[in-house]
This record gives C-alpha cells, structure tokens and sequence, in this order.
C-alpha cells in the first residue's frame, strides 16, 4: 500500500470526524485515524528499523485500544452520546476544515523545510491535522468531543514527526506518546468531576472558575 | 583564603539557622545560636580582612567559565556592619516577634532573615556578574516577604508590592549594567578593567547609580522605603536601613572601583543627588507622625550624606585628586558603619516603645522617659549620634565630609561644593530639630492616652543588643584614629592607584579632636557625680516635680505641644504635609476640625493616582481573559498560524 493513500485516508478521516455529531462515532474515527498514521511508517518503507517497528505497535496499541477504552469508559460514565449544540456548527466546521487543509497545502510549500521526502502530502496533511485539532478543541462544548480533539491535534504532530522518523530517536516517540496518554487519562477523570460539580460536562462552567 | 572561608562559613551557619527555624520539632534556641555563631564567624573574618587588608579569594568552576569570592577590605567593611546588627537583631527578635506571634509569622521571619544575611554575604564577596545577580535577587525577594511579615495589614501588603516593584526595576538596571560591564572587560569577572577610555563607561556608571539608587533611596527613587520601614519588624527595619540600603553604596563603590577612569561630572551630579535626598529625607522626617516613618525618612537623609560622600570621591577621580578621593570615600564608608550603628539602635528602640505601646503614633505616647528609663537612656545616645553631635559618632564621619567638601571648593567644583555644604549644614540642623521631636514626644511630658501610660521597659534580651549598639556609638566616636588605617585600606580598594593615606593630613586634628570630646565627657561625669552627691542627700528620695510645658505646670495631657506643633515652624521645608483649616465664620461659628495629613511628593502624590489610572486602563486586558478554554486554544491556534504564516511569508517580505 502506498503511504500517500494512507495519508489521503487521514485528510478524509478528518473530515469525517468534524461533520459527526455523535461522540461514538468521532472516537471510532479517532481509532481508525490511529491505526493509519501507525502503519504510515511500515508503508513507507521503514520496517527494516527494529525501532520504529517498536513505535510502531506502540503507537497501534496506544492509540487504537488504551485511549478509545478510556474514552468509551468516559463516555458509558457520563452518558452523553451526542454534541448538541457546539460552538460552531457542523456544516460551517466542515468548511473551516476545508479552509484549513487548503491552506495548509499552500503553507507546506511556503514552509523552508528540509527537502527530500518522498511523501508530498506528509506535510500538508500533518497540518490539516493540527489545524482540524485545533478546530474541534475550540468549536465543541462537551469535555469528551474536546479531549477527541485534543488526540487529534498530537496525531497531527505525530504526522509532522514522521518527516525526521528516521533520525528521531525513539525516546522522543515514547515522551509523545506517553504524554497523550496522561493527558486522556487526566482528562478521562477531570470530566467525571466536571460532570459531579456542574451536573453536565459542558466547559462553559468552567468559567466561573476565573478569577 | 582563611577570610573567604571564614564568610563562607558565616553564610552557611546563616543558611542553616534559617533551615533550622522551619523545623518544628528542633527547639527554637539551636537556630539562634547557629545564627549568632554565623555573625561572629562573619565579624571575625570582616574584622581580620580590615585589619590585614590582604584580599583573599576562591575561584570555582561556574557556568562554563571560573567565578571568583573575594573578600577585600572593601567588603569587609560592609560585611562588618552587616553580622554585627544581623547577630544583633536575632537575639532582639526572639523577644520582639516570638516564634508564635500573630499566627505563625515568626517562623517565615526568621527563615527570610537568615536567608537574607546570608544572600548579602555571598553579595558582598561575589566577584563575578551572575553570582553578584543571583545573590542580589534571593536578597531582593527576602526583603520583600520580610516586610511583608505582617501581610494581613493592607497598607504592610501594599508596601511591600512597591517595594517588590522598586526592586526588580533596579534589578533590571543592574542587569544591563552587567551586560555592558562584561562587553566592557570581555568576561563576566569583576576583576580591574584595564586602562584605555572607552564610551561605555559612562553608560555603565549610570545604570550602576540608577539602579543601586532604587536601592540606597536616592532621592526620586526613595519612594518604597518609608512604608516599607515603617511596615516591617522593628528589627528588621534595622535591618534593611542600616544594612540592607547600604548595599546600594556598596554597588556604586564596587563597580565605579572597577572602571580605570571616571567620566568627568558624575562626582558632581551624585553630589548634588546626595545633597537633595539628604536635605528632602530629614524636611520630611520632621513631618512624620509615625516615628518608625521618622526614622525611614532619616535614613533617606544619610544615605543622601553617604552618597554625598561617594560623589566628592568620584569627582576626586575624575580630577586626579588622591586627597579627595581620601576624603569623600573614607567618610561615606565611615558614614555607613555608624549610621547603621545608630539607625539599628534607633530602630531597636523604636521597637521597644511599639512593642511596649502597640501604636507608631507619636502624638498618642509621650511620657516614656519615666516609664521606660533604660530604653530612654539607650536611645539617648542614638538620638545625639543621629543630630551628628560630639562626642558620637556620626560626627566625625560628618566631619570628614565637611573636610572633603572645602578641599574640593579649591579644586574646581565651586557650585556643587557650595550646595553641599550649605546642604550639609542644613540637614544637621533639621536632623537635630527632627530628633528633638521625636525623643521629646516620645519620652518626655506626660502621656497622651493610656496606651502610653501602660508602658514598661522590655526584658534583657531586647535591652542587651540595644547597650551593646549605644556603647559601640560612643565607642566609634573616641576611637576615631584607630580607624584610620582600615580607612585607608577601603579607599585604595574603591579608588585603585588614586588614593593617599587619612593619617597625616587627618590625624593631628582627628586626635585633638577626640582628646578634647574625651576631656569635655570626663568633666561632665565629674560634675554629674559631684551634683549628685552635693545636691540629693542620700537616704532621702528626689523630689520629682510635674511636667512643665510652656509655662504652665499640671497641664492636661490633651494641652500639651503635639509633634505637629513643634514641627509647625518649619511647615515651609516640609513638602509632603498638607494642613487643613477651616476658617471660623460667622458670629455664631460651628466647631471646626483641624486636620493635617502628610502625603510623599514622589511616591503617594505624583506616582500614586498614575499608577492607580494605570493599572485602571491595563483592566481592559482582562476581557481576553473570559474563562473559556476553547478561546484560549483559539489563542494558540492564532499564534500558530501567525508563525507559520511569518515563516513562510518572510522570505518573500525580506527578500
């Protein structure tokens, strides 16, 4: 399979993932996403590197199983299966997101990276990934989209990631990973409390919490 | 070696005086005893590198390069004040501000206070830009939580944020001062720069005066001291004005000490400076109600002197004039130990009466002198010290000014030399007047509210630190030529290659001086023992007539003279205070208030309502700050795109 198909795929799944509404389905695409952005690497070619493989299933476990078991856990504990009214709506996301990967095809190029990749699209993709992140992070109200968006966003570094794969030692992997890891788990159990202080896991309540 | 290891040690036995004050467990006692040990280790190595006046230093690897302690007769001679009134001030505050007082403070006092000695330790023997920054600050920040002590007061809270503000813009000063200074000689070691004239020093003279100003309270940057010492702990305050401020000095010193040349009109300038503060601190300390103001003012007022005293040595430099130079150093640093001789005393005492009293408002005591007697006695010393009067100390040190300033009348600097003198004699006459109304209020006439006349004379453990001080007033004050030699030791370290011995131009007078203030003291002992003996028969008790005020004798003590009203004759020299009377009118006038309230010009009057309209237009701001995490990831979605964006762009835009 080629790497750039898989790419593809991950542009697409982004756009799936902005235009649903229920919180079910975005962590089904979250997993799906996981799973192509952990086989990227052996589809371009890196198998032969014992540890990227390592990375690799690293990435496939943590991803495709640990962090949805959280969020399911999350999800069955809070009862919310959908985002009802977010901060900006579905069809407007879905163009945002358009707007985003557009312009970061047009940024990709204008960045000054190191040339010699094979994978074109790696680039534009990882931000349209980090772009689609950020976009989820800040259009949706309920904790649960947002952490899907917060996953999002460091899948997008993890594309970025994948330009220096072979240089990057797999210290810095793990850190990525681990990181995500935590910062689900904390926000797996900050929504349980948000939802017993506030009666609703919406993060608007969180404003009253300033000073 | 054996002096830098000596203050080292001090440091540390400091260090771990304030560890040991955290633990709950340990008794009180060991820390205090671990922190008088660090004052004598510190007063024996300060006192041997005075006496010896050999430089010893230790180099150690730091930050990818060697830093250099040394301790020269330069900083010993601020290390000495330093331990003495640090030792002093411990064995005071374990009576003044129990460990339990007001909810626990104590223990956070004593921490911060072994710190902060033993951050001024490493400052004073720092030889290198960083370590010199980083002890600086770990002071800066002491400084703060100790004025802060007592933070559930507002206006205490308040001044310490002025304070915390006051300082880290000095800080910043200093910062570029040591960036400039390391461009200037290349490394970030603060070793002689080598000679050659070069832009740069005058600009590092400047932030050096500017910034180490924030700290020594030179006149427009004096604005945090007062409420910051009238705020804190007695000894604290001690402290901060007698050691604390002078660190300032020590800067200027220090690294004008460094620099082969001195432009020409600094000297001048920080003369004239020190004249203005000298005679604004005492106009104003005779405005004051609260007499620990009284005395923060004042300490405004000889830093001034001090730093008149640094400016004549500067423009000795400047002129190549070694008997300058002599003078104008030789007296401010002989003005630094004996201000913070009689400025901690005063303090002290200070601290007694509030300790005593519970009130810092002058017009509600009065009478002490009879209810407090060994702390009117102790203080007495101080209050004449401080009017710079024979035969005490700060007399001579004034003297050696005097002396400088009409040496340098014949050198060049006619007008600045006339100011200073004409503000010299003026501030030892207001200083005289001010201390007169704070030891008259204070002490004699009779009480002015119960408060008062409930005092009583504290325990030993706080009179002790108090006699010690007033002895060693009157000491430094007859043992004046001893101190020469240590004298010129200081000089040749502040002014390199440019400086003449004290002793035979100063030493004839210096003696006869001393030897007729020795015989004026004997004949006054005699003639008091032969009254007392010749007047009061013994076996019979002295007959102690009432008070006598103005004429009349039994006065109510709500007739009596306030504060305010012996300072009412000088209300034109006393910027700050603002009256307010209403006229009587009519033929059947209503009762009318008088009020007086006494605002700083620098700080309350001009910054103030600034600061306050400032701080109202940055509240703006605080709508970007709604609440909601989506915005705040918008933020850095935004600032994201803005580098990318600036990335890719600046190709194209820079060409």
């Amino acid at each position: 399979m080629s790497p750039d198909l898989l790419i593809a795929l991950t542009i697409l799944s982004n756009f799936v993932l902005v235009a649903t509404s229920r919180v079910n389905k975005a962590i089904q695409i979250a997993v799906v996403q996981g799973i192509l952005l952990g086989l990227i690497p052996l589809a371009m070619g890196l198998g032969r590197h014992p540890h990227i493989l390592l990375m690799v299933a690293a990435t496939i476990a943590v991803k495709g199983w640990l962090i949805p078991f959280l969020l399911r856990r999350a999800l069955r504990e809070v009862h919310i299966p959908r985002e009802v009214d977010p901060y900006v709506g579905y069809t407007v996301s879905l163009m945002l997101c358009a707007l985003g990967t557009g312009l970061s095809l047009i940024l990709a190029h204008m960045l000054p990276l190191k040339g010699g990749t094979k994978e074109i699209l790696l680039v534009p993709a990882a931000l349209s990934t980090l772009f689609t992140g950020f976009l989820m992070l800040v259009s949706r109200r309920k904790a649960l989209t947002q952490v899907v968006g917060y996953l999002i966003l460091e899948n997008g570094i993890y594309l970025f990631g994948l330009l220096l794969v072979e240089d990057m030692p797999l210290l810095v992997e793990t850190g990525i990973l681990l990181d995500l890891f935590v910062g689900v788990f904390v926000m797996g159990i900050v929504i349980n409390h948000i939802r017993t202080a506030f009666d609703s896991t919406d993060t608007r309540h969180l404003a009253e919490l300033r000073d | 070696m054996l002096d830098v290891a000596l203050v080292l040690l001090a440091a540390c036995s400091w260090i771990g005086a304030s560890l040991l004050s955290l633990s709950g467990k340990l008794d009180e006692r060991w820390s205090r005893w671990l922190g008088l040990c660090g004052a004598l280790v510190g007063i024996l190595g300060a006192g041997h590198g005075l006496l010896g006046g050999v430089p010893s230093r230790l180099d150690f690897p730091f930050w990818h390069g060697t830093a250099r302690l040394e301790s020269d007769a330069l900083s010993a001679a601020f290390l000495l004040p330093l331990h003495l009134v640090a030792g002093l001030g411990v064995a005071y505050g374990k009576e003044y501000w129990p460990l339990n007082h007001l909810r626990g403070t104590g223990r956070s006092l004593r921490f911060h206070f072994g710190l902060l000695v033993a951050a001024m330790t490493c400052l004073l023997v720092a030889r290198h830009g960083l370590v010199f920054l980083l002890a600086w600050e770990v002071m800066a920040v002491c400084a703060f939580f100790l004025i802060g002590t007592d933070h559930e007061l507002s206006e205490v809270r308040h001044a310490s944020w002025v304070y915390l503000v006051c300082t880290h813009t000095g800080t910043a000063l200093l910062t570029a001062m040591t960036i400039l200074l390391a461009r200037r000689s290349g490394s970030l070691l603060w070793l002689p720069i080598p000679a050659g004239p070069s832009p740069l020093d005058g600009w590092i003279l400047l932030l050096a005066i500017l910034g180490f100003g924030f700290k020594a309270g030179f006149l427009p940057l004096h604005f945090w001291l007062p409420s910051a010492h009238a705020g804190a702990p007695s000894h604290v305050s001690a402290m901060l004005s007698a050691v604390m401020l002078k660190m300032g000095i020590y800067g200027i010193l220090r690294v004008s000490g460094l620099l082969p040349a001195i432009p020409r009109g600094f000297g001048a300038a920080l003369l004239a400076l020190g004249a203005l503060s000298a005679v604004y601190g005492v106009g104003n300390a005779l405005a004051q109600r609260d007499y620990k103001r009284l005395l923060a003012y004042s300490s405004i007022e000889n830093l001034g002197i001090i730093g008149m005293g640094v400016g004549l040595g500067l423009a000795g430099r400047a002129n190549h004039d070694p008997w300058l130079v002599a003078l104008g150093f030789g007296g401010a640093v002989f003005h630094v130990w004996n201000h913070a001789l009689f400025k901690s005393l005063l303090f002290f005492g200070a601290g007694s009466v509030l300790h005593a009293t519970g009130t810092r408002d002058m017009e509600a005591l009065g009478g002490l002198a009879s209810r407090m007697p060994r702390t009117a006695l102790l203080l007495f010393p101080a209050v004449l010290a401080v009017s710079a009067l024979p035969p005490f100390n700060a007399f001579l040190s004034e003297w050696f000014l005097y002396r400088g300033i009409f040496a340098s009348l014949s050198s060049g600097y006619l007008w600045s030399a006339a100011l200073a003198l004409v503000a010299l004699a003026f501030t030892g006459g207001l200083a005289a007047v001010a201390f007169a109304k704070f030891y008259g209020i204070l002490f004699l006439g009779t009480p002015r509210s119960p408060a008062a006349s409930h005092a009583h004379d504290p325990s030993r453990a706080m009179l002790l630190p108090m006699a010690i001080l007033a002895c060693l007033c009157l000491g430094t004050g007859l043992a004046g030529p001893l101190l020469l030699p240590s004298l010129d030791r200081i000089v040749a370290v502040a002014a390199p290659g440019g400086s003449v011995p004290l002793g035979p131009g100063l030493g004839t007078d210096l003696r006869f001086l001393v030897g007729a203030e020795t015989l004026l003291l004997a004949v006054a002992f005699t003639a008091y023992l032969w009254w007392r003996r010749a007047l009061v028969p013994p076996g019979r008790a002295e007959f102690r007539p009432p008070t006598w005020d103005c004429g009349y004798a039994l006065t109510l003590p709500r007739a009596e003279y306030t504060g305010s009203s012996f300072s009412d004759a000088w209300a034109p020299v006393l910027p700050g205070l603002k009256a307010r009377i209403r006229r009587l009118t009519g033929n059947f006038p209503k009762p009318v208030a008088f009020r007086s309230e006494f605002r700083d010009v620098v700080g309350e009057r001009y910054l103030g309502p600034r600061m306050e309209r400032l701080a109202a237009r940055l509240l703006r701001f605080r709508r970007l700050q709604p609440g909601y995490l989506s915005v705040y990831i918008l933020y850095v979605l935004l600032a994201l795109l803005g580098a990318f964006l600036w990335m890719g762009l600046r190709g194209r835009l820079l060409g």
